[in-house]
Order: structure tokens, then sequence, then C-alpha cells
């Protein structure tokens, strides 16, 4: 008896050892994993590298930030308000139902009840199906940007998620929390189908052999995402082998991954900024115009991209990086420690005074690290921080209520656009119109006045001429601490060809990927 | 006796209706669970309503009673946004992988402690015995999270002999779906080892040194003094007379230390990304899951009073001197 | 008459720590310890609280032996610039201010529960055990984390930082005194029948006299003994407080706080962030233990076990 169990067991192990010999299989450890299988439920950096696993959208973006054709093939402006897109024939579901037009009509008007996306769809018109491959997308003004926003069509099986799941709910409620069937269940045309999923613990793929791009060389033939939280984790796991692939790689790794041999780095450039916003509500010396230049030269930004982003990010003095419209060239860093007293005797306050300051510790790259060095930068001209920092679902909260004299902040254009970042961060809060939804405490009519006119300027030098002089505004006023640009930072093994498949968007195409 | 366990059971649920209540009256500060579900473009007009819809925006005390209402007539502990499952099911599912990981650490400290510790024992004054003696206090003073960043350093990244994090790949034991184990898998039982051996060095030095002492204790009894004056060979008095005289104080203090184990497993599967409920625990904590957290909070407050009850009422049989409070 | 001192150069106290190397050595590393601890303003080379001595240009310095070491910081830099040698002994001054204040605490409310539950007995004690075997019932570590979730909450996160050390002893010291009271409770169940007592009590002396003056006295071997072991395990319970992100801020590190700042760096290469104070923790804790268990042997052998 004894005997026959622990043969059984010995068969048990063979056996399970033998199943995961297959190949081609790619591991990758994220800091997290997609909160759901349902591409319209969430507006994430994770939900969307999902979305582009699992399902395709119409056209995508390539590393040079240009359109490239996806389940459209071709398209075609009709008027001011009409875009024509061609869709690609002969191209199939997980579940085996072909795709055509009506699937995207139904995604596009599942999307638009979406919380998420509602905001997005705003000034759309509608779908409208001219024949099975064939629709119009119509908006409600002439709008520039939906090419921009066809990169979020993603198309999902309209027959797979009608009728009713063993609940009696509607297969395609769209839901936060609780049971349903597209939270669970997702069928998309894309390169992986969902084999196995445990939220926070695994999450596996397997390769769609009826994949329509035929022209992709990707050759991973089992896709299994594990979230690592921990950078350390994630760095060792990468080190011993355990995973192939990471992202974000923690910049204090860098040099390590660089000089392995068997590892590579790639670091392609991101375009979020990291600043400090500075609440004048809360505090009236920081209304103080001398006293918010005294903080912005007291902070060596240059400093923290040296040493804790390890020279791998791009120092900034301004909101939009480099190729944005609203660059200005001129706009130069200006750490200058004695420079900064002076400002601080300048304004009365010689001897300083006490705030308080909250940053998450885990949305930005070394976030509370970056704090932690800034608090002690400001100790310097006398400014005594207390510092708090906290995991970001906290911080969100304590952001929203305004609940500290200075917040960290990071953001990063969804319109790869310079009005986007004053619209969220820079312009006077107002709960009506949304904007000024991440500004805690910087107030300036005449910025809003400029950004409004950048909004419906057409002719695009008059244009960034606008933009740029709200930068310039924005520097001399000091309306926030500036620190860099982050880059998105991928560690692999040299077998991996990541490189073509990256992009500023941060959504690996692992699709394409071909191991060698 | 019925009276001592109804006694316990009203004693239990008290607690646990104050756990719960202390958590709900906190939560709105431990984080907003809605900031976590949707993205940071939505608008907070979005974001109320999704509060509104799922309820959170009910006075604290409403949503106390519906909590208390639904776990007492349906089992229904409520639903832990972050993974989007009822939370029984969450903690339930979690719970195979830290009961392996204080399994494997269980059957560590058996193995090494009673071996080392009966011959630490046998021949106190041998180099072997004062190694261990002196090394098991070191042990006690080894912080468990060093531990484990000293042996992920060593053996997963200096060596790469072992790998760094996780379960590694798991089986469905019994094919029921409940109960994922890695311990059936090579690749499972190699993920198992460096967490357990972390692990293990909190306990290991307290049971060498707990097995060591009652079995000193033991030889110098007139029982084993018997044994010998009988001339039975050493192995025979030792192993037979001697050593099955000292399991029994030591199976004892096992028991409770089980629990103080299991706590510590928090450390351990933070530094190893364990997908088990101390992990679980700490993300509900830094993902302002609270549904989560206080769902937990009164698992282990049941788990934890049905041990002890059970453990006080064993006593009574085992040891009839020993009066249970309450049956005065 | 002979005087205090006197009497202590005869004890079995003395003798036998004298003959004991292992106590001796700890006893001095110990006191090495809390001097350094007390003295750490003075001798550490710069204040690792005042931002005006850190710079971010120093961060990750190696110790002053490897190649890129520098003179200015003997045992390097952490991942902010503060020098490592100051940091740790900063660290330790607040560990063992959390850790004496921590048992001070469980001390004192363990001393009185288990006087009281011990001494009336009746309802008293089987209240009082039972609200001490509820709480001990859940491991302590739980016990804190709660803790001091609700108490972060409960004085605003600004605030935190200031009150970072009276909320971990409060913490430490709330989530760890049944120990306290269920062996006092045991030492005054033996004490109270004893015949001195039966005297006190007919001579007519209050209530808490005869608990204070007569009972306590007898019972404080064991407390001593405890205690020393509760240092330890509350100087473990901040460092494991602090690795979970609960314990003190980081821009006063103590030695918890520290390794885990450092283990993200380990990996990395910069090994001194985390080995240095965990050698440093390690060796702390090391010493009061061995000076606990030699305590432990000297004043009350029947302890022994547990």
């Amino acid at each position: 008896m004894k005997k026959a169990l622990i043969l059984s067991l010995v068969f048990l192990m063979l056996f399970a050892f033998g199943a995961t010999a297959g190949a081609k299989t790619l591991k990758v450890g994220l800091d997290a994993d997609p909160v759901t299988l349902d591409p319209q439920v969430q507006l994430s950096g994770g939900m969307l590298q999902l979305s582009h696993w699992v399902f395709d959208p119409l056209v995508r973006w390539t590393q040079e930030m240009t359109f490239e054709p996806r389940l459209a093939t071709k398209w075609k402006r009709l008027d001011d308000l009409t875009i024509r897109f061609y869709l690609r024939k002969g191209v199939k579901f997980h579940s085996g139902n072909p795709f055509s037009a009506k699937d995207v009509k139904w995604s596009f008007e599942r999307m638009r009840k979406s919380a998420d996306f509602k905001g997005l769809l705003e000034p759309f018109e509608g779908c409208f199906i001219v024949d099975d491959y064939t629709v119009d997308i119509k908006t409600k003004k002439p709008y520039p940007l939906v090419l921009n926003m066809a990169t979020y069509f993603f198309a999902m099986d309209s027959e797979f998620y009608t009728g009713t799941d063993k609940n009696g709910q509607p297969k395609d409620m769209l839901l936060k929390v609780g049971e349903s069937f597209a939270l669970n269940n997702a069928s998309g045309t894309g390169p992986f189908i969902v084999t196995k999923r445990e939220h926070n613990v695994v999450l596996e793929m397997k390769r769609n052999k009826n994949y329509w791009d035929t022209q992709s060389r990707g050759n991973v033939t089992k896709f299994i995402l594990t979230p690592i939280k921990e950078n350390a984790t994630r760095v060792a796991a990468l080190l011993s082998g355990d995973v192939d692939f990471i992202v974000p790689v923690p910049p204090q790794d860098f040099n390590r991954i660089e000089k392995d041999k068997n590892l590579k780095l790639v670091l392609i450039n991101g375009g979020r900024i990291i600043t400090f916003q500075m609440n004048q509500k809360r505090r009236p010396e920081l209304g103080n115009k001398k006293v918010r230049q005294a903080i912005v030269h007291a902070v060596n930004n240059a400093g923290i991209v040296k040493k804790i982003m390890k020279n791998k990010a791009t120092l900034a003095a301004q909101q939009g990086p480099k190729g944005y419209q609203g660059y200005k060239e001129s706009l130069k860093p200006r750490y200058d420690l004695r420079k900064a007293k002076a400002l601080m005797k300048e304004a009365g306050y010689a001897n300083g005074f006490e705030i308080t300051m909250m940053a998450p510790n885990n949305r930005y790259v070394n976030d509370a690290k970056i704090a932690e060095a800034t608090a002690q930068m400001l100790g310097k001209i006398g400014i005594k921080v207390n510092l708090k920092t906290m995991p970001k679902a906290q911080y969100w909260n304590e952001f929203d209520a305004r609940a500290a004299d200075m917040m960290m902040i990071g953001w990063h254009s969804d319109t790869e656009d310079s009005g986007n970042f004053s619209e969220f961060l820079m312009m006077c809060f107002n709960k009506e119109t949304g904007y000024g939804q991440y500004n805690s405490g910087y107030c300036n009519p005449k910025v809003d006045e400029l950004v409004i006119a950048a909004q419906s300027e057409t002719d695009l030098a008059k244009r960034a001429n606008i933009l740029q002089e709200i930068e310039q505004i924005l520097y001399d006023d000091a309306a926030f601490v500036p620190f860099h640009w982050q880059n998105h930072a991928y560690g692999a093994k040299k077998n991996l060809m990541i490189k073509p498949i990256l992009n500023s968007m941060n959504f690996p195409y692992f699709g394409d990927l071909v191991v060698k | 006796m019925i009276v001592f366990i109804i006694r316990r059971v009203i004693q239990a649920i008290f607690v646990m209706l104050i756990i719960s209540l202390v958590g709900f009256s906190i939560k709105d500060q431990i984080g907003d669970p809605v900031r976590d579900l949707v993205g940071e473009r939505v608008t907070p007009a979005e974001r109320a309503e999704i509060a509104e819809q799922m309820g959170l925006n009910d006075p604290f005390l409403t949503q106390y009673f519906r909590f208390v209402k639904n776990a007492v007539t349906k089992g229904d502990l409520g639903r832990s946004f972050l993974y989007n499952k009822p939370n029984l099911e969450v903690i339930l599912g979690k719970a195979p992988a830290t009961i392996e990981l204080v399994f494997g650490t269980a059957l560590i400290i058996i193995f090494v402690s009673l071996p080392l510790g009966v011959y630490c024992a046998l021949r106190p004054k041998s180099i072997l015995s004062r190694f261990t003696m002196s090394f098991s206090t070191l042990g006690v003073s080894m912080p468990v999270f060093l531990t484990a960043i000293l042996l992920i350093f060593l053996f997963a990244i200096h060596w790469q002999i072992l790998p760094s994090y996780g379960r590694g790949e798991t089986v469905d034991l019994f094919g029921l779906g409940w109960w994922e184990t890695g311990m059936l898998t090579i690749d499972g039982l190699l993920h198992l080892i460096l967490p357990c051996v972390s692990l293990s060095t909190l306990m290991l030095p307290l049971f060498i040194r707990l097995v060591r002492s009652e079995m000193m204790e033991v030889l110098e009894t007139e029982y084993i003094k018997f044994a010998w004056a009988k001339g039975l060979s050493p192995t025979r008095v030792w192993m037979v007379h001697a050593f099955k005289n000292t399991l029994l104080p030591v199976i004892t203090v096992f028991g409770v230390q089980i629990g103080i184990m299991f706590a510590f497993t928090l450390l351990t599967e933070l530094v190893f990304q364990w997908p088990g409920m101390g992990f679980m625990f700490l993300e509900a904590v830094h993902r302002a899951d609270l549904s989560l957290l206080i769902a937990y909070l009164v698992v282990v407050a049941t788990i934890f009073t049905a041990v002890n009850t059970v453990v006080d009422i064993l006593y009574g049989f085992i040891n009839p001197t020993i009066r249970i409070a309450g049956t005065k | 008459m002979r005087t205090k001192f006197q009497k202590f150069k005869e004890s079995y106290f003395l003798y036998s720590f004298k003959r004991d190397k292992v106590a001796i050595f700890s006893f001095v590393v110990l006191t090495i310890f809390l001097l350094l601890a007390l003295t750490a303003p003075w001798v550490a080379p710069m204040d690792p609280y005042d931002a005006v001595n850190i710079d971010i240009m120093n961060s990750e310095i190696p110790p002053v032996w490897m190649e890129e070491g520098s003179r200015e910081f003997l045992l390097g830099t952490d991942n902010q610039g503060r020098d490592m040698l100051s940091t740790m002994l900063y660290g330790l001054r607040t560990s063992i201010v959390i850790g004496l204040g921590a048992v001070a605490l469980q001390g004192i409310i363990g001393v009185i529960v288990g006087l009281f539950a011990g001494y009336i007995g009746g309802k008293t004690d089987a209240v009082l055990m039972r609200l001490a075997d509820i709480q001990f019932s859940f491991p302590y570590l739980m016990v804190a984390i709660l803790m001091s979730a609700i108490f972060q909450v409960a004085f605003g996160l600004g605030s935190f930082e200031r009150l970072a050390v009276p909320l971990l002893i409060v913490i430490i010291g709330l989530s760890n005194w049944p120990m306290f009271a269920r062996t006092i409770r045991a030492s005054v169940i033996g004490e109270k029948n004893k015949e001195y007592v039966e005297a006190a009590k007919v001579i007519g002396l209050p209530t808490w006299t005869i608990i204070f003056r007569h009972i306590l006295p007898n019972s404080l071997t064991s407390v001593m003994v405890i205690s020393t072991i509760q240092v330890a395990n509350a100087v473990m319970s901040e460092a494991a407080l602090s690795f979970l992100g609960l314990g003190m801020p980081v821009t006063k590190p103590s030695l918890g706080s520290l390794i885990r700042a450092g283990q993200e760096f380990f990996f990395s290469g910069s090994w001194w962030i985390t080995v240095f104070p965990g050698i440093w923790l390690v060796v702390f804790v090391l010493v009061i233990n061995l000076l606990g268990d030699w305590l432990r042997d000297v004043l009350n052998p029947k302890l022994y076990k547990g």
C-alpha cells in the first residue's frame, strides 16, 4: 500500500515535470497583472497591454509614433466629421466566430457605457456600419485625433459576449466589482488566448494558432505572466533565470543587468514628467513667488537624475518633453543652492518654515526616494519637511483631498500633446469642467486662457507659440517643481529580440516577439 | 463542558464583532478602493457614482450591520475589490500556499531539532553540541526577513541554484480545484526550500533547546536509571525509554508555536512574494481592500479561537487536574 | 553591618557572572552598545537627521576599504547619501528607546493586571485572564500591524513622523503585555498563601499595600528575566514593523527601515546598506539574548522551559 502510494507520487511528479517541457515559453514578470480580462472595464496601462495581447485594435502605435494598420487595413477621411475604416477580411476570434463590422460597432457602443472610456469618447457621434467590412466613425465636431483614438478601439467578439451567463446576467455586462462573464472570459482576435488566470498570481496564455497576422515573426507559443510587486524580487527573478522579461527595471539595477552576460537592458523614452506641486491655498508662504522659486532652485534635480535615476531619465525644467509642440529649448534646470537661500531671505523667510509633503511609494519609478531626497534638499534652505509616503491606493485619496502642502504627481499626455499636461495639472481646479483635476493649488487665469485658446487653434505655428508661452509663464512663476521625464526600462534575456516590439506607450507587442 | 464551549463561542463572536467594527470605522481612512478600480483619468463624478453603486457611501454603521447580517445569515463575508471574488473564496484559495509553507517548515524543524536536540542532550560537551547551542542563540537573534534576504542573495542570485520567488509549478490536488499544491512537482518543491528554511530559523533554536532540556531531564529520572540497571543497551534506553518521554512536552509546545509561525509567514511571504494569506493580507493593506482585510481577521480569529478551545479541552482530558475556567 | 556593595560582591549572582565568559563578553558588548547609543550625537560623524549633512551626490558610496570608498564615510553611505555609521548609531538609539519603552509599558500593564488577577482571583481574575488569553491567541505581530494601521489613521498621516517613536512604543507595548501578566499572576498565586501574606492580612494592612509592598518584590526576579528577553523581542518587533513599512519613517530610519531600504540595493551590489545594519541589529539582539539566558539560569532555573 505504502509502496503504491510512493510510486503514484513519483509518477505524478514526473508527469507534472514532463508537462512543463515545451517550446518557446515566455515568462514575464510585471509589477502588477491586469485587473480583469474585460478590456473595457478599466483605462490603465496594464489593461491596454493585455488588450494588445488578447485583442487587436483598428490601428496601433509604432515605435516611431506612426499608425500601423491592424484590424483596419486602410482608412480614408470622407469629410470633416467622418473617417471610413476598411476592415480586414478572414479574421477569426478565439471562439471561432468570424470578425466583421458588427463587432467593431458593438465594441464601440459598449465602450461608450464604460465609466473609464466615456470621457475619451465624448467627441464621437458614433460608429456606422457601411457593409460587413467597412465602418464610418463620425465625430460631433471636427476632431484631429480620431486615429489616436482608434488605437483604443479593440474589437470584442460580439457573438461570444451575447446572451446571459449562469447567473442570468447579460454576458456583456460592464462591472467593476462582482461576477460577470466578461470579467473572467475573453474572446478577441489577438495573438494569445488566455488559458488560465488567477488574479495577482498568474496569467497564462497560449499562441493563437489561427492568428490572422501571418507576417508576424513572433514565435512565443506559451506566455506566462507573473506579477512581482517588489522591485528587488523582480530583478532577482530575472537574474536567477526564473523569468525571461521584466518591466519596470528599477534604476539601481540597470548596471547589474547590463553587465550580466546573459541579459540585456532596453530603455525607451517615456515622456512622463515627474513633479511636485506647491499648494498656495494651504500655505500662504507658497503663494509667494520668491519662495516657490527658492524651492525650485533648492531642488537638485540633476543630482536626483544622476544618483536615484542612475542617469537614465531626462532632466526636465518644463512639462512637455522635447519633440512636443510646447517644448521651449531656452528653459533650463536651475539648481542653485546659494540663490535659493538668497531668495528665501528676500521673501522674508530666512529662518524657514515647516511644511507637509506626500508622495506615493509604488506609482512612479523610485517615487518615495525622490520625495525623500527632495525633503532633505528643502531642509537645506530651512524648510522642514514632514514627509509621508504611501501606496497609491491611499495616495490618490489624499491627493483628492489636497492633504499636504507639497504633493507629487507624474503625468504622461494621453494625446502626446503639450496641452494635455496643463489641462490636468496646471489649470485652475474646476469641478464642472474637470480641468485641473490633478492640480493641487496653483491657479493663474492667464494660463487657463492660453490653454483654452490652444485647444481650438488650428494654425500649428501659432499653437506652438501659445503652448510655449504657457511653459514660459509656468517656469517664471515656479508653478511646480520639475524633476525629469521617466523612461521605460525593460530587462530581458539576450535571446529575446525585444527592441522591435517596444514603444513609448509601454505596450510590449509580445505577439511579434522573436525568441532565438 | 458544554457551558465552557458555549462561553468560548460567545467570546469568539464578541471578538469578531469588535474586530469588524474597528475595521469598518477606519475603512474610510485606509484608502479608497474605487481609486484602485478605475484609471487615473476618470473624473470624480464618475468615481462617486461607482462608490454609490458599491454601497461605499452609506454610513459606516449601515455598512457594518449589512456585513454582520450577511455573515450571520449567509456565511457571506463580503466581496474583495482587489480580487473581485467573495472574500471567503479568496482567503481559502490562498490558504494552501501558507499551509504548505508552514508544513514544510514544520518538517524541517522536526527533522533537524529532534536529532540535534537529542544529540546535544547525550553529548553535551562535544564540539557539535556546543556549536549547535551557540548557533541556536544566533538563530533566535536573526530577524526572519534578514535571513530570507541573505538566502535569496546566496542561493538565487549568487549561485543561482534555487528559485527566488513564488511557488513555481503547482498541480491541482485531488482534481477538485480547491487545493493547488506545490509539493508534488519538482519545481514546486524547489520553490519551497528557501522560504521554509528562512521561516524555520525562527523556531528551530527554540526546539533544539527544548528537546535537549527535556531529554536531559528525562535522563535524570528514576525510570531511566532503572532501565540502565536492567542492563538494557544504550540505544534502547535512549531511543525507546528516554526519547518517547521527551516527545509529549515537545508536541505540546509545537502546537502553540505553529500559531506564531503563521503570523511570521507574513514576513517570509513578503520577501519571497509567496502567494499565501500573509502576502494577501499585506496586499489588502496596501491596496485599501478593507473588505478583504476584515474578512481575513474574522477568519483568523475563528481559527485561533477554535484551535485554542480544542487545545484547552484536550488538556482537560489529558490532565484532569486542570480545571477549565467556567466549569466551576 | 555590611554595605550593599559588599553584599553584592559576595553574592552568588556576581560569582556566577564572573565564571561565565559568555556573560561577561555579552555584558561588555551590551554596555558598549548602550554607551554608543547614549552618546550618539557626539560620537557619530554627522547628524543623519539634519538635512544640511545629506547630499544626494554622496549616495551609495561603498565602505572606506573598497575601491570607490571615501574617507569621509567609514562604512559608506545609503541611497540618500547618509553616512551609514552615523545612521546606524542613531538607529540603534531609536531601537533602544523603543525597546525599553515598550517593555516598560508592557511591564507596567502586565504587572498590574497580573497582580490584581492573581491576588484578588475570582471574577476579576477570570475576566482579566480571558482578556490576556484572547490577545495571546492572536500572534502579536498581527496585533501590532493592526494597531499601527489604526494609529496611523487616527493620528493623521502628516504628524506620524513626529509621533512615530511614542506610537511604536505604545503599539509594541500593548501587543505584548499578556506575557508579563501571566507570569506575574502565576507567581502571585504561588506567593499569596504563604505565611507572610497571611500575617500581613491579619494585622489589617490594606490590599494594595500587601500587593505592592510584599508580593511584588517577591515576584521581581521573574519580571527581570522576562524583561530582558522582551527587550530583545521588542527590538525585533520594531525592526519587523519597520520592514513592513509600518514603523519608523524614511527620514528617521531605524535599523529595520534601513534593512528594508537596503534590500533593493543589496541585490544590485550595494550590499553595505543592508548588511551593516543587519549585523548591528543581530549582534545587539544576540547579546541581550545571551544575557537573558544567563540571567534565567542564575535567577530562576525553573523558568527554563518555554
